[in-house]
């Protein structure tokens, strides 16, 4: 309880921030765009890096079971891990694409 | 005038004139009419010239009794090749080794090329992994003719007849997917890590970026070896009869 309160009172202390969007229409345009591309890289970062955390440990819990195995499951986390790898990678393909 | 590496502007101060004389002919306007040979292309031809020469080399200096150093490299990797290519495919897999090793050498060179200096990496242009991988999707798609005939069509009906109508789209648009993935995935790792070797070389300019191009050694290895296993995948489906 007393954690909830604090983290409630760090988050009341975040809105004295607030006056800051007073600043009224700033001179230039604000890039959009760009925010949302850090956004969705380092969201697309985050989860292929769950994704791959899980697919290694699954991988090194099979070896350590059954270390005979090791070319089968050896062949498997690595396909595994690029076909990942690559979902992230197609947001930073699409970034490059459309940011400016 | 384009900024051009030493080697593209040799071959483009001599080459020009044909060049764009070709290309015209073609009816394509090259954007630049001195220097028509892009950098991309200019590092290609380097590296085909290359394995080119090498491959003759080998193929020169076969020898049963006495194999050079170069010999075991190349066995080493035929060997590799086949096995995993044996354990994926099954039998009769041998057929597609020198395909899948050429896919190997060029993918392989071309990825290490961008780390010398004074040299650019084809791949890390988008256009030549979409060759490759064209290359990759129009031979297991021939292959897979070329072993069941027109009964290959049957692959994209799905497992029953009655879900046909459904399955054909769908099994049309994944394989079209698998030419994207496969260009995407080699052309963005190699982009990436030309990007964070650049970034990395603005703040710290020495020592840093050594590691990052040791990261691109290590990544341009396993992107070929990925490349050359999803294809061989892709064999296994158009090819591999279920018992």
């Amino acid at each position: 309880m007393r954690t909830l309160s604090k983290l409630f009172m760090v988050f009341s202390a975040l809105s004295f921030a607030v006056p800051a969007f007073a600043q009224g229409g700033g001179s230039s345009e604000v890039n959009w765009v760009a925010i949302a591309a850090g956004f969705s890289m380092a969201f697309a970062s985050g989860i292929c890096a769950l994704a791959q955390g899980k697919a290694t440990a699954a991988a090194a819990e099979g070896l350590a079971r059954n270390p005979a195995a090791r070319p089968g499951i050896q062949l498997a986390l690595i396909l595994g891990l690029a076909l990942i790898e690559s979902l992230a990678l197609y947001t930073l393909v699409i970034i490059f694409a459309k940011v400016k | 005038m384009p900024e051009q590496l030493w080697f593209t502007e040799i071959l483009n101060h001599l080459l020009a004139g044909p060049v764009t004389a070709l290309l015209r002919a073609i009816g394509i306007e090259p954007k630049h009419p001195t220097a028509p040979i892009p950098n991309s292309f200019a590092m290609e031809f380097l590296v085909f010239a290359f394995l080119l020469v090498l491959f003759l080399l080998v193929r020169a200096r076969l020898s049963v009794d006495r194999p050079g150093g170069v010999q075991h490299l190349f066995e080493t990797v035929e060997g590799f090749i086949q096995s995993q290519s044996n354990e994926i495919i099954g039998y009769h897999s041998e057929h597609y080794t020198p395909f899948l090793a050429t896919l190997v050498f060029f993918i392989l060179f071309c990825n290490l090329l961008g780390v010398i200096p004074g040299f650019e990496s084809p791949t890390a242009v988008p256009v030549v992994p979409l060759g490759c991988a064209l290359c990759a999707f129009l031979y297991y798609q021939f292959q897979g003719f070329r072993h069941s005939g027109i009964k290959y069509l049957a692959h994209f009906a799905g497992p029953m007849p009655a879900l046909a109508p459904l399955m054909i789209p769908i099994e049309l648009i994944s394989h079209l997917a698998r030419v994207l993935s496969l260009t995407i995935r080699l052309f963005a790792n190699m982009f990436a890590g030309d990007m964070v070797t650049l970034v990395f070389f603005s703040l710290v300019p020495i020592g840093v970026p050594i590691l990052f191009l040791g990261l691109h050694v290590g990544v341009s290895l396993l992107q070929t070896y990925i490349f050359v296993l999803l294809t061989t995948v892709y064999l296994q489906g158009a090819v591999a009869e279920e018992h």
